[in-house]
């Protein structure tokens, strides 16, 4: 990109433009999208700051239904079940803190691994000669289109047999190693990666270890970061695996913490605004991660390099 | 691994076979520590802690950690539980689930105990601990509380109808054409032009209120969607109960019955069953979109708390032979079979099935205890809390309960059942066709 001189009065005329239909059509459609997108955080935050009670008889009231800040006090445990249970809340408490660190080192743990793994799988099978090579590779994304809830049971029992119940290993276990998009998506960033350079490297002496902690990994920092935030915001969100071998306090994330909030008895009506309440503070740490790492997101499919 | 976490390693391992020797006596150790209860409702939570800190006053070296999950999920992570070992030694059991765990000996029969701490099984409400006896004759449960059927109903807008609370308190009902219940329901249903259900001109495709909420099609059971009408007909689910071996959705009076229910939808009085799902039936009351919610006693915290609603409580109808008629459950607490502190664990179950801790749960206000005395306790702290709770005492009193259907293969009756009744209440097949539905129920006992 260049920039041209422009001068002062061709300045000024840029910024007085015109309205035209089509613009105002172009904002509007812009306004639209984002309220689209902004509306139900706004409406989760609405139930959050309501009293449950209240809530149904104020369906259509933008403001919330009789303000107070009883969930978010429920989220931190900072209300006794009593209290909790007059203002039509869960009774149960939740360990907020523990949880949010259980989520944190789960979630770090295995993104660190699986992306730290699937990049070494990727350059394997992007610049290594072996036999069978592209057979294994094809049996890798053939593991893509297998249901993750086949592999729940067998994987359920193996840990149990391995006594990690209840641990964090045993939470990280099935995903610290690899997950095949991750290779694909990697395998396929190194094939467009230019050999100049690695060639080059070879000539020095460098073996395929330098080669890849050296130049590979440097130059392929934008798509690695893409991929962590992808899997990191996918493992914070991951519900099923923690359900099943996470259920002690000790190691329960968030998302399983949220459970408490859900149906109290059979046919009862859930703790809504407790449920939104701990929602959105469970989302906060992701929003923030996008927020600073979103640009690199869109960024990342561009890529300078040699070409 | 090197040669120090090797020796870390034995150590630990010397040290846990230290701390398993110390109760080689068995009793000493099955007797003391800490041991694990889950119940469901969090409404309860309240009331059995305080019950587990008397427990640990009087039982010094037992603690007990009272642990609620949300009944979607307790289920599922207690069957978990089971597979894993990690099952808590006592819990909070239902009647439509607890045959399975005998089956899968999941479970600890207590009857030793109850013989050896001359536990009374007579202070319970009537026939409340009979239903915890397997088919092998052996005691499974100690009764905590029971849960009876009425009507809550939207006292404004029944007001606004003209429908006085001595009319809802006095409804009658029949399968022909449905009595005053649903000459009741009719009138209490609004369209979006304001005509009620019974007027010339009602818009049943645009409802606005409708006179009777839906909380689904009721599965096999309708325990309390409509089991409190075909209660009325001298029907039962079962030839037998507990333990029936022959279901009965291909007997006409359950079927005629069925259809006036369906028709209700058909008719515009309640909603479709589609509208139901995901949805809390309580919470549409709570909107103001329906004025009458036939419900369980274990609703009326979730009821009376709505905030702007004054809720009303009105029993069942008198049906077809002259009486009301209510489904009646009763819970228990049972101990896993896998429990590592049998000896606390029982105790525990005990003191749970005692006036004790049912007295304390009674002045809570939350569910009616299975102890008689205790029952009587909890009326009254209801009534000081300003509600009146006899349409869900009374019919126990006047003996106008069945008992809630017991039997073999619910999880696969209900898989029979649950869609071949969604099928019915949502107008796509008549009630005839749950002949065909009984036929495979009563294939799976053959």
């Amino acid at each position: 990109m260049t920039t041209a001189k422009v001068s002062a009065p061709a300045r000024a005329t840029a910024r007085r433009r015109t309205f035209t239909w089509r613009r105002g059509g172009a904002w509007l459609l812009v306004a639209l999208a984002v309220a689209v997108s902004v509306l139900p955080f706004y409406w989760i935050l609405r139930t959050a700051l309501s009293t449950n009670g209240a809530l149904a008889g104020n369906a259509t009231n933008l403001l919330p239904a009789d303000f107070n800040l009883g969930a978010f006090q429920r989220v931190f445990g900072l209300q006794s079940p009593e209290e909790a249970v007059a203002q039509g809340g869960s009774g149960a408490q939740i360990d907020f803190w523990i949880y949010l660190r259980n989520s944190v080192l789960f979630a770090s743990i295995t993104t660190t691994g699986a992306v730290f793994f699937s990049a070494m799988a990727a350059y394997a099978f992007a610049r290594l000669r072996w036999r069978g090579r592209n057979l294994v590779f094809s049996l890798f994304l053939a593991t893509m289109m297998v249901p993750p809830i086949f592999t729940a049971l067998p994987n359920f029992l193996l840990i149990k047999n391995l006594g990690l119940l209840n641990t964090m290993v045993g939470l990280v276990l099935p995903y610290i190693f690899m997950t095949p998009f991750a290779i694909f998506f990697l395998r396929q960033f190194f094939l467009n990666m230019s050999r100049e350079v690695e060639e080059a490297a070879m000539l020095d002496g460098a073996k395929h270890l330098r080669i890849f902690f050296q130049i590979i990994l440097p130059n392929a920092a934008a798509p690695i970061a893409t991929l962590a935030l992808l899997t990191f915001i996918g493992q914070w969100n991951e519900y099923f695996w923690p359900l099943l071998v996470g259920q002690d306090e000790s190691v329960r994330v968030l998302t399983v913490g949220l459970g408490v909030f859900k149906s109290q008895s059979p046919q009862g009506a859930p703790d809504w605004s407790g449920l939104m309440a701990a929602t959105l503070v469970s989302a906060l740490p992701v929003l923030i991660l996008f927020a600073i790492f979103g640009k690199k997101i869109v960024n990342s499919i561009g890529f300078s390099g040699i070409k | 691994m090197n040669k120090k976490a090797l020796g870390s390693l034995a150590a630990a391992a010397a040290a846990v076979l230290a701390l398993s020797a110390c109760g080689s006596g068995g009793s000493s150790e099955a007797g003391k520590g800490e041991i694990n209860y889950w119940l469901w409702d969090a409404n309860q939570l309240p009331a059995y802690k305080q019950c587990a800190d008397d427990f640990h006053k009087a039982n010094p070296d037992i603690t007990v950690k009272v642990t609620q999950r949300g009944w979607d999920d307790y289920w599922g992570t207690l069957t978990n539980g089971f597979v894993a070992g990690t099952a808590p030694d006592v819990f909070t059991d239902h009647l439509g689930k607890y045959p399975e765990f005998i089956k899968n000996k999941q479970l600890l029969a207590l009857d030793d105990a109850v013989k050896k701490d001359n536990i009374d099984t007579s202070v319970y409400n009537s026939g409340l601990a009979d239903l915890w006896v397997g088919q092998d004759g052996k005691r499974y449960g100690l009764p905590k509380d029971w849960d009876t059927i009425a009507l809550f109903y939207n006292t404004k807008l029944a007001a606004d109808a003209g429908v006085t609370p001595e009319q809802m308190a006095s409804l009658t009902w029949n399968p022909q054409d449905g009595g005053t219940y649903e000459k009741t329901i009719a009138h209490l249903t609004v369209d979006k032009n304001g005509k009620r259900g019974d007027e010339p001109g009602f818009d049943k495709n645009n409802v606005a209120v409708y006179g009777l909420g839906l909380n689904g099609s009721g599965s096999g059971q309708g325990q309390t969607e409509w089991s409190y009408l075909t209660g009325t007909t001298d029907w039962t689910h079962t030839d037998k109960n507990p333990w029936g071996k022959h279901f009965n959705y291909d007997d006409p009076k359950f079927q005629q019955s069925i259809d006036w229910f369906a028709g209700l939808v058909e008719k515009g009085y309640m909603p479709k069953l589609e509208t139901t799902v995901g949805a809390s039936m309580a919470d549409t009351f709570a909107a103001g979109k329906s004025v009458i919610n036939a419900n369980g006693s274990w609703m009326i915290g979730q009821y009376t708390g709505y905030k702007d609603i004054k809720v009303g409580i009105a029993p069942t109808p008198v049906g077809v032979n002259g009486k009301r008629a209510s489904m009646y459950n009763g819970l228990a607490d049972s101990v896993y079979a896998g429990t590592k502190k049998p000896e606390a664990a029982i105790k525990w179950v005990e003191y749970l099935g005692s006036a004790a801790c049912q007295d304390v749960v009674a002045s809570k206000a939350v569910v009616f205890p299975a102890i008689k005395t205790s029952a009587d306790k909890a009326v009254e702290a209801f009534k000081a809390k300003g509600v009146d709770v006899t349409p869900f005492s009374e019919q126990v009193k006047d003996g106008t309960t069945f008992l809630y259907p017991i039997a073999d293969n619910a999880a696969k009756v209900d898989g029979i059942m649950k869609p071949a009744m969604d099928s019915v209440v949502s107008g796509k097949a008549p009630a005839s066709s749950l002949t065909q539905a009984n036929d495979q129920v009563n294939a799976l006992f053959k």
